[in-house]
């Protein structure tokens, strides 16, 4: 009798912890979606009623979204060309990641050729070498090039990823010869053995080379904060950044600039959720 | 038949070879090697560098910005480390805990990783404010505010939250892989031998997870010396150079004093110290697991 009221006991009082954790957890993660929920509904209230209506009450309206589109244009701030110009750079380094990487995997794992443990071991050493040491150096590279405020300056230095063939590579090494040799005596092409059976056949790292370039191109700041100055050429988190410098106190305005920067990588987020947590735990190895 | 295919494919495979090296010749070994030049030069970027020895490293040396900025990282470290591992441990064991909702929960904290740094580092100035929603509820609760990010010495640990924000989700569940790889047995054995809690996670759980906590524990290194758009946007590295970190004197001494070779030589110390750091931590901290 007594054991039996323990384990009821037990049970119950599982239940009741778990009970309370599960209530924790969905507090906090919507804790951590607050900064999210208070920029949205800051981006479409009066800057005058920001920061003293509580976050769901107020005068909704899309005034600031409006205001940075059009009379940012007179501010010399322009916010769709920067929009634009966000767009293109990180849509072209994402697609030529994605070749690049697709093509240098393949070379280095189903092709024998001389010198390509060498290769290897040069990727490596590249991928261990912190990223700050090149900042300075590729700013006198992209001088001497004459490329300061152009749009190469963001895109050229990014064509070849170092991680993008590591792990294509990765993925590659996995996939049997025995496929490679089918489609060789069907006289398929190299071009087609790569983008008609490798990437199908590993299509969840290719999804994450892409998704993380995607991410990674839209949200650099240091880099075309450095290279470029010209308004136009701009994308949009340096753009909002130089607006924020000098028009700080349009809370509302720059609320809404931080809610379109922000936009674009929470739908590809939500989108592609699948891929991202495959990304994350693929890298916990 | 497929030997000539073979030799031709070598060729395509050799070529696409030095493709990637000639583009790495240009935009990795070039770069690398004017940062050589650049750290024993004097140089504007206009005109031609002069050799000048170790006039740079005598200036980086006794450039007390410099100094103050890896005093910085140390005080980031001091709060960024203990706060971000205690939470998210502590997210990993609710994940493992929760029933329904798990991929839920998950992405709620990986939205953060995600997202956009300028964005939220604008938003959290605001929400951070001396006027901003969280003084106004302290103001209205507990009748006082705080100087979140005016105060030379709140302003790092207010960075530091927000960087804690941004990688809890991401270095949860790092942990919590490596929770849901402990077999079931090692507790049952624990249990039985009455351990309490306390003694199951730390004689347990904890060495069981060791190369997780290390990898975590580099990661939040990596980021302590390697931050840039956080102090730049929230602080500008302000007030009195309390959050004034190593990329932003780089950027600073490369960019607005026009000190090129002495950024350089920054960096290549920055990423010396970086290194050395890491290898002592796994040094110390670093255990072969092994289970009999």
């Amino acid at each position: 009798m007594s054991f039996l009221n323990k384990i009821s006991i037990g049970l119950k009082k599982k239940t009741f912890g778990s009970w309370l954790i599960t209530i924790a957890m969905y507090t906090l993660a919507l804790t951590w979606l607050y900064p999210y929920i208070w920029m949205v509904t800051a981006s479409l209230k009066p800057t005058s009623e920001i920061y003293n209506t509580s976050m769901f009450s107020g005068n909704f309206s899309l005034d600031n979204f409006h205001f940075l589109f059009d009379s940012a244009e007179k501010l010399d701030r322009p916010f769709f060309t920067a929009l634009l110009n966000s767009f293109f750079v990180t849509l072209t380094v994402t697609f030529s990641v994605l070749l690049t990487s697709g093509y240098i995997a393949y070379a280095m794992t189903k092709i024998q050729f001389k010198g390509h443990k060498q290769l290897n071991n040069f990727l490596l050493f590249q991928m261990v070498l912190p990223g700050m040491l090149l900042t300075i150096p590729m700013f006198v590279l992209i001088k001497q090039l004459g490329l300061i405020n152009s749009y190469s300056a963001m895109i050229l230095p990014s064509l070849v990823s170092g991680w993008g063939v590591f792990m294509m590579a990765q993925a590659f090494k996995g996939t049997p010869n025995d496929y490679l040799d089918a489609a060789k005596l069907d006289r398929a092409s190299m071009s087609q053995i790569i983008f008609k059976l490798m990437v199908p056949l590993n299509k969840s790292i290719v999804a994450i080379v892409g998704l993380f370039t995607f991410t990674g191109t839209w949200d650099n700041f240091m880099w075309p904060l450095i290279v470029i100055s010209d308004v136009d050429k701009m994308p949009l988190s340096v753009l909002l950044a130089t607006f924020n410098k000098q028009f700080g106190e349009y809370v509302g305005p720059v609320m809404a600039g931080s809610v379109i920067q922000t936009l674009p990588l929470i739908i590809i987020f939500v989108i592609f959720r699948k891929y991202f947590l495959q990304g994350m735990s693929l890298s916990l190895k | 038949m497929i030997k000539p295919l073979q030799m031709n494919e070598a060729k395509i495979g050799a070529a696409i070879a030095i493709g990637f090296l000639l583009f790495n010749a240009i935009f990795w070994l070039y770069p690398f090697v004017w940062l050589a030049i650049m750290a024993v030069s004097e140089w504007r970027f206009f005109d031609a560098p002069v050799f000048s020895g170790l006039t740079n490293l005598n200036y980086v040396l006794q450039d007390p910005e410099f100094w103050n900025s890896f005093w910085n990282v140390v005080r980031f470290m001091a709060y960024f480390i203990p706060i971000v591992l205690i939470s998210s441990l502590a997210f990993a064991f609710g994940l493992q805990h929760l029933g329904r909702g798990k991929v839920f929960v998950a992405l709620c904290f990986l939205l953060a990783y995600i997202s956009s740094g300028v964005a939220y580092s604008l938003v959290f100035t605001k929400v951070f404010s001396e006027t901003g929603p969280i003084n106004l509820f302290l103001l209205d609760w507990l009748g006082y505010t705080i100087p979140w990010l005016s105060s030379p010495t709140m302003a790092m640990f207010s960075v530091s939250l927000v960087i804690t924000w941004k990688f809890v989700g991401y270095f949860g569940l790092i942990f919590y892989s490596g929770l849901n790889a402990i077999p079931k047995e090692i507790y049952d054995a624990a249990k039985l031998d009455n351990c309490s809690a306390f003694t199951t996670l730390f004689k347990v759980t904890l060495p069981m997870i060791n190369a997780q906590l290390i990898m975590v524990l580099i990661f939040a290194i990596t980021v302590a010396f390697s931050i840039f758009t956080e102090p730049y946007m929230m602080t500008g590295g302000g007030p009195m150079e309390s959050t004034n970190m190593p990329q932003l004197v780089m950027y600073e001494t490369a960019f607005k004093r026009l000190q090129p070779g002495r950024a350089a030589l920054m960096a290549i110390i920055l990423a010396g110290v970086s290194y050395l750091v890491v290898r002592v931590v796994r040094k110390l901290f670093e255990r072969d697991l092994e289970i009999v």
